[in-house]
């Protein structure tokens, strides 16, 4: 079997986090919007291994997991804030909720 | 004794503690009865206002009386020890350092007291008359709004004025010297819903900040230009080092040069602390705050600005003598400058109609005696004087105020006249304290002010002593004046109803008027005990009594009897002549003269013109161009140009998130792009 390498793992993380961001950029809905923000931060916790595996050291691993977990928070925040939008406004489209402005 | 003296001070400290809260829980609870709009209430606060003054007073009171009683324990105490050790050495004296106050650096300045000869008969004449001052005080407030709030301040009076006393540094001086002028500033406009006391407190504030300006850099001086004997600096503020004979001597052989001419470092230190003693001991050209400050509650008069704050300079100058001794000239100016101002006040005092004034001006007369005394090297002469004049003057202020009390708030002699009947307590008391302030043998201003001429007459101040002698003629009339005015003859007035004062007012000037008579027993010719008594504290190796001169002292004496009567017999014969809102029958005869006396000399009209103006006038520059146009225009401008620019940039702020993400994206590829095209 022979070894993939970190170039193809980089292209990978490189492609999805392109996807995540057109998804933010273009999409109106919150929830994709969040499953977007979701995939840039997993691309790149897929880079972070990519490299630990490439320098044999484990400190990528490492922050991988404070992403998962600060991601798991955000999710969290992110999420109940959705839902209070969604009982006030009827509506997850972010262009409607656009009061707070200069 | 030595291990209880902090509990002199700490005991008014207490006092203001104690009736802090109390006070502050009483009006506390008035807001919650006032909620509860309960009737019973409301009655009960109608009659406890029949004397409110009757608990914090007391407790005042309790506090002022146990500080002294602890006073006259120490001073026992000191009584016991020899007064002299082995060594030649003062022996009745203890320093004791508590904690070190502050220590930046190099400079390093301990808290604790010094006791001795000095700062006991001071510490006793504060607590002395402190205590009968504030049980005065419990009648004469028991009408007022705030005694509460009186009583805390007249106890934190006693507080500074003991630190002022007590210290055993400069620092210690200087915090008890501002900690007075404070209590002066908030008793003087106690009665700030009135028009004259917020200003007469301000002006006395402001005015006592030019002397403590001189105090200060005289304290800066004596921190940098001491040296110890190997001519090291000594850094030092304590007294027992930087007076020691030793450092003091340095003092000659360095040179300062200020505003362009060169001084001995000891001739610039007299002469800033000088200025300080000008500003709190009123004397020319700074005395005008004194008369304006009888604006306030008459015990406080009595006890500040006659008895014991007025004073603190000449205690300064006693203290600080070593330093004064080396400068000669400085010493001869403070004397002229004292001479002068007794003689300058004696004669303003004939041109005042209010009852205080006159004796606002006959105190500033009087503190002129005694920085001429200590200036001319007669510091037991002048100490001898400060409490003689400290019993009999706060006597007088009493009496003053019981006239007043007992005269429906009314101050203008012109009104007054034939309260010898209606309050003869006060009227015999009254004219103890008059004779005794007129020099009147055998009370106790005799001793005292003869032994001041006596002092000039013998050390070649003869000029001097013929000023101090007119002076005390002046002064003999102008109480002679006083006393016809308001005592004798008939009320002119007769719409006012007068009554005698209440018994607790009564009793304190009963026993200050018994002062007032033996206070000389305390330094008689021949027996000399407070000048043997004061020796070593002033490095006199042995105490020279000064000679009494019977010729001399007869003479005063016919001279002060001569104007008496004069006065007496002039007021009581132009008694009819006397009316409200009218000149004194004496302008008859004095014309523009008498003008010039009613008018205190032109020194407010002339520093009105010379400085307040002027000033008035830079600030209202200030105010009104400078301030509204440039510095506004400034500050202004500054929020314009930042409001425009955000005028700009708020279209930026759009409220979608998917512009905000964009930007972010651009953000980050700028970012990322500068790194790697770099």
């Amino acid at each position: 079997m022979s070894e993939i390498s970190t170039n193809a793992y980089v292209l990978v993380s490189a492609i999805l986090f392109t996807i995540g961001v057109i998804g933010v950029m273009t999409r109106r809905n919150a929830i994709i919007m969040f499953m977007s923000v979701e995939l840039m931060l997993n691309s790149a916790n897929l880079a972070l291994i990519a490299f630990s595996r490439a320098k044999a050291s484990t400190d990528g691993q490492i922050i991988t997991f404070f992403v998962i977990a600060v991601a798991a928070a955000e999710v969290a925040v992110g999420l109940a804030l959705l839902v209070s939008i969604f009982r006030a406004k009827r509506t997850t489209n972010v262009d409607d909720v656009s009061t707070l402005k200069g | 004794m030595q291990d209880f003296i902090w509990l002199v001070p700490l005991l008014p400290l207490l006092g203001v503690i104690i009736n802090t809260i109390r006070g502050t829980l009483a009006v506390r609870q008035r807001h919650t009865a006032a909620h509860v709009g309960d009737h019973g209430h409301a009655d009960h606060g109608h009659h406890d206002h029949h004397n409110a003054a009757r608990i914090p007073g007391w407790i005042a009171s309790a506090m002022v009386i146990g500080a002294f009683v602890l006073t006259l324990a120490t001073f026992f105490s000191l009584l016991g020890q020899p007064a002299r050790t082995a060594a030649g050495e003062n022996g009745r004296f203890f320093d004791v350092t508590y904690w070190s106050w502050m220590a930046v650096g190099n400079f390093s300045v301990p808290f604790g007291f010094l006791i001795d000869q000095l700062s006991i008969v001071m510490m006793l004449l504060v607590t002395g008359v402190g205590s009968l001052i504030h049980i005065y005080a419990i009648g004469y407030m028991s009408h007022d709004q705030r005694p509460t709030r009186f009583f805390v301040y007249l106890n934190l009076f006693i507080v500074a004025m003991l630190m002022l006393v007590m210290g055993n540094n400069f620092l210690m001086l200087f915090l008890g010297w501002e900690g007075v002028g404070l209590c002066s500033f908030l008793l003087i406009g106690f009665w700030f819903e009135q028009r004259d006391p917020p200003w007469a407190s301000t002006k006395a504030f402001v005015v006592n900040r030019i002397g403590d300006f001189g105090l200060l850099m005289a304290m800066f001086a004596i921190w940098t230009l001491t040296r110890d004997v190997q001519g090291n600096p000594l850094h030092s503020l304590m007294f027992r080092e930087v007076l020691a004979e030793q450092h003091v001597q340095t003092l000659q052989f360095t040179q300062t040069a200020f505003l362009g001419s060169q001084y001995t470092a000891a001739g610039a230190i007299a002469l800033m602390l000088l200025l300080g003693v000008t500003g709190k001991s009123a004397q020319i050209p700074l005395f005008v705050w004194l008369p304006d400050a009888m604006a306030g509650p008459t015990p406080v008069s009595a006890l500040i600005h006659a008895a014991t704050m007025v004073t603190a300079g000449v205690y300064l100058i006693i203290r600080t003598h070593a330093i004064f001794q080396l400068s000669p000239s400085v010493m001869n100016f403070a004397a002229g400058l004292g001479a002068a101002t007794a003689f300058v006040a004696a004669t303003i005092a004939i041109g005042q109609y209010d009852i205080k004034k006159v004796l606002a001006f006959s105190t500033v007369s009087q503190l002129g005696y005694m920085v001429a005394a200590v200036a001319m090297g007669g510091y037991v002469a002048g100490l001898f004087h400060l409490l003689t004049h400290g019993i009999f003057k706060a006597l007088l202020f009493l009496g003053s105020g019981a006239v007043i009390h007992g005269f429906g708030d009314e101050q203008d002699m012109r009104k007054m006249g034939g309260l010898k009947s209606k309050m003869p307590r006060t009227f015999w008391t009254y004219l103890i304290g008059t004779l005794a302030l007129a020099g009147i043998f055998p009370l106790a201003g005799f001793w005292s002010k003869d032994e001041i001429i006596g002092y000039a007459y013998d050390n070649d101040h003869r000029l001097l002593a013929v000023v101090l002698i007119i002076s005390s003629m002046l002064t003999a009339f102008y109480m002679a004046r006083q006393v016809t005015m308001v005592f004798l003859g008939e009320q002119r007035d007769t719409s006012i109803h007068a009554h005698e004062s209440a018994p607790i007012m009564i009793w304190p000037l009963i026993l200050l008027a018994i002062g007032a008579v033996v206070a000389g027993l305390i330094n008689l010719p021949g027996l000399h005990s407070l000048e043997t008594w004061l020796a070593p504290v002033l490095n006199e190796p042995v105490a020279e009594p000064a000679e009494f001169h019977l010729g001399l002292a007869g003479l005063t004496l016919v001279l002060a009897l001569a104007s008496g009567w004069l006065g007496y017999y002039y007021y009581s014969r132009n008694a009819r002549r006397i009316k409200a809102n009218e000149r004194d029958p004496l302008y008859r005869w004095g014309g523009d003269f008498y003008t010039i006396l009613e008018d205190k000399w032109g020194f407010d009209s002339a520093y009105d013109l010379a400085i307040v103006k002027p000033y008035k006038a830079i600030a209202g520059f200030a105010n009104r161009i400078f301030d509204a146009r440039i510095i506004d225009g400034i500050v202004n401008g500054a929020g314009w140009v930042v409001n425009q620019a955000s005028r700009g940039l708020r279209v930026l702020q759009s409220g979608y998130v998917r512009s905000y993400a964009l930007m972010f994206l651009i953000g980050v590829i700028a970012v990322l792009g500068y790194f790697v095209l770099r």
